[in-house]
């Protein structure tokens, strides 16, 4: 799948695009770790191309905000389709996720 | 070049490569290119290829007198594969025979020997005792045969005798010793790479073996703790099934008796994959079956069960579960909703369709999580049907999923069916949907249906 991020002072935004399905999951997991890896401590995950997400990418999701969080950081979700905030809805996860309608939103939201 | 002189190359080319196939097929050849240095492998080479340098030195071929061979290709060929130790023994075998048959050029010719096999050992260790590949194996070779017959001109008496020596042998000398090392080369660098082929095959294969045996593994433990039978209940009809998916998920579901009247109903979804999910099903559900006992409110087990869940999640672990408790008599559902697919309720009279959702989070995310419970009555002829998401994102190979609403048509269409019959004829659409995709997820169906008593 295609995985953009980007830069946006401390904060980075990663962007996927298609389904987040089981394998795709895989490989936006593994971005998500490399960057905090890497040192990232306030993220933002822009769904605004992704059209369907499994339990998987609720998953990676999850695993994600615990390790941000556990380092004083954030996962702020922003962009959210119809069916993707649905599932985060069945799940319960909209108590968990602060959840924006726009990137720009999330980041303004780091830097309060 | 003669024609003579040309037909006794070519034949001893023929040697060579008959010699090089042989030498590189036999096991202690095989050993040394894996690193299996051990003592009796160095002294089979060492033999091996001091007796090829012996059979360089007898088979040389005469050129104005003077003979031309490939004595030192031996000893270098057992450097470079073997080592020092088998480099230098080779040479010394090599080496020792060409000292004793004596000649003005006998001292030069056997220290080159000795030398051209003590070298190919440094090239060895300096390459990180690995074979250095075709072309520094020749470029080596050459090297090696220049310093031979610079050896002879430095040593041999006498220089005017020495240098035409030199003259007349120095081009085929390097020439043959050359392709000899192209020869044996090309077939060490060819039966390198068939072994790591063979290799990497041996390891996917033993890796495939290896992911087989634990889908095995968490298929038996999963469909081991599924209820192999549906408790009998009065005034209600109850089925249920799972169908695991290749990938095992963790799905189950779930029948705890609370009391006399009240039955506990539970069915769930790990999230996850293979054995840590069919594990993690294992613990939630023995973590609700704990928490449920004799315990007549739903919104309290599930906060219980989940506080334990909680406490021993991984990170990014979870599961969605859905709970309820019927009341046979009360003809009531209580139930709590932790993150799973709300189920559908389809009303036997006016055919309206409720969907079970409460305030709740899915399992093991956090501790202190609120579950909301509720009530429902379960009339004459309503359906109830719990599933997973397996079921509503069974996908096509277009990747168009099953979905609620064609779950929902299934359940209306066929409201008539007794609730085994409603859980075969929706595994059936499902899997007639999403026939020929493979299918990703477990599929996991539970149907309660309110007896018409009339």
């Amino acid at each position: 799948m295609k995985i953009d991020d980007k830069s946006s002072g401390d904060v980075k935004i990663v962007s996927p695009a298609g389904r987040l399905d089981a394998s795709s999951s895989e490989e936006l997991k593994a971005r998500m770790e490399g960057l905090i890896g890497d040192g990232c401590r306030k993220m933002v995950l822009n769904f605004d191309g992704v059209e369907y997400i499994s339990s998987s990418g609720l998953r990676v999701m999850l695993a994600s905000l615990k390790q941000l969080r556990k380092t004083g950081g954030d996962l702020k979700l922003a962009s959210l389709k119809p069916y993707v905030r649905e599932t985060f809805e069945i799940a319960g996860f909209t108590q968990l996720f602060e959840i924006y309608d726009g990137e720009d939103e999330a980041v303004a939201e780091f830097g309060k | 070049m003669s024609g003579a002189l040309l037909l006794a190359l070519i034949d001893k080319i023929c040697v060579i490569v008959v010699a090089a196939y042989l030498i590189t097929r036999t096991s202690r050849f095989s050993e040394v290119l894996d690193g299996k240095l051990t003592a009796k492998n160095q002294a089979a080479l060492v033999l091996i290829f001091g007796a090829f340098s012996v059979f360089g030195t007898v088979s040389g071929v005469e050129i104005a007198g003077v003979i031309a061979n490939v004595r030192d290709l031996g000893p270098m060929i057992g450097g470079l594969v073997g080592g020092p130790l088998v480099g230098l023994g080779a040479g010394l075998i090599g080496g020792g025979y060409r000292y004793i048959l004596g000649g003005f050029t006998g001292l030069p010719c056997s220290i080159a020997t000795v030398l051209a096999g003590a070298f190919g050992g440094a090239v060895y260790l300096l390459n990180r005792q690995r074979f250095v590949g075709i072309r520094g194996a020749v470029i080596f070779s050459v090297f090696v045969e220049s310093f031979h017959m610079l050896l002879v001109l430095l040593i041999s008496d006498p220089y005017s005798e020495a240098l035409m020596v030199v003259r007349e042998t120095g081009i085929p000398m390097i020439a043959s010793n050359a392709i000899g090392m192209l020869i044996f080369a090309f077939m060490i660098s060819n039966l390198i790479k068939e072994r790591e082929t063979k290799e990497e095959r041996d390891e996917y294969l033993a890796e495939l073996e290896r992911k087989k045996t634990e889908l095995n593994i968490a298929r038996e433990i999963q469909e081991s703790f599924l209820p192999e039978t549906v408790p009998p209940l009065k005034g209600f009809d109850l089925a249920a099934k799972s169908l695991p998916a290749k990938e095992v998920g963790g799905d189950f579901y779930d029948f705890i008796p609370i009391s006399k009247d009240e039955m506990g109903l539970v069915i769930a979804d790990v999230s996850g994959k293979s054995v840590p999910a069919a594990l993690f099903m294992v613990l939630s559900r023995a973590m609700v079956k704990a928490s449920a006992a004799k315990n007549p409110s739903v919104s309290e087990v599930a906060k219980r069960a989940n506080d334990l869940i909680a406490a021993d999640a991984k990170s990014g672990m979870f599961v969605t579960l859905f709970y309820a408790i019927l009341d046979q008599k009360a003809r009531t559902l209580r139930y709590v909703n932790a993150g799973h697919n709300p189920p559908l309720v389809l009303n036997g009279e006016t055919g309206n369709l409720t969907l079970l959702k409460t305030r709740g989070i899915a399992m093991g995310v956090m501790d202190d999580a609120e579950m909301e419970e509720r009530e429902i009555g379960i009339g004459e002829g309503d359906l109830v049907v719990f599933y997973t998401d397996g079921v509503t994102e069974a996908s096509d190979d277009g990747f168009y999923q099953f979905g609620v609403e064609r779950l929902v048509e299934t359940v209306k269409k066929n409201s008539h069916l007794s609730a085994a019959g409603l859980v075969e004829k929706i595994t059936g659409e499902v899997l007639a949907f999403s026939k020929g995709a493979p299918q990703f997820d477990d599929i996991t169906l539970m149907v309660l249906k309110g007896e018409r008593t009339r």
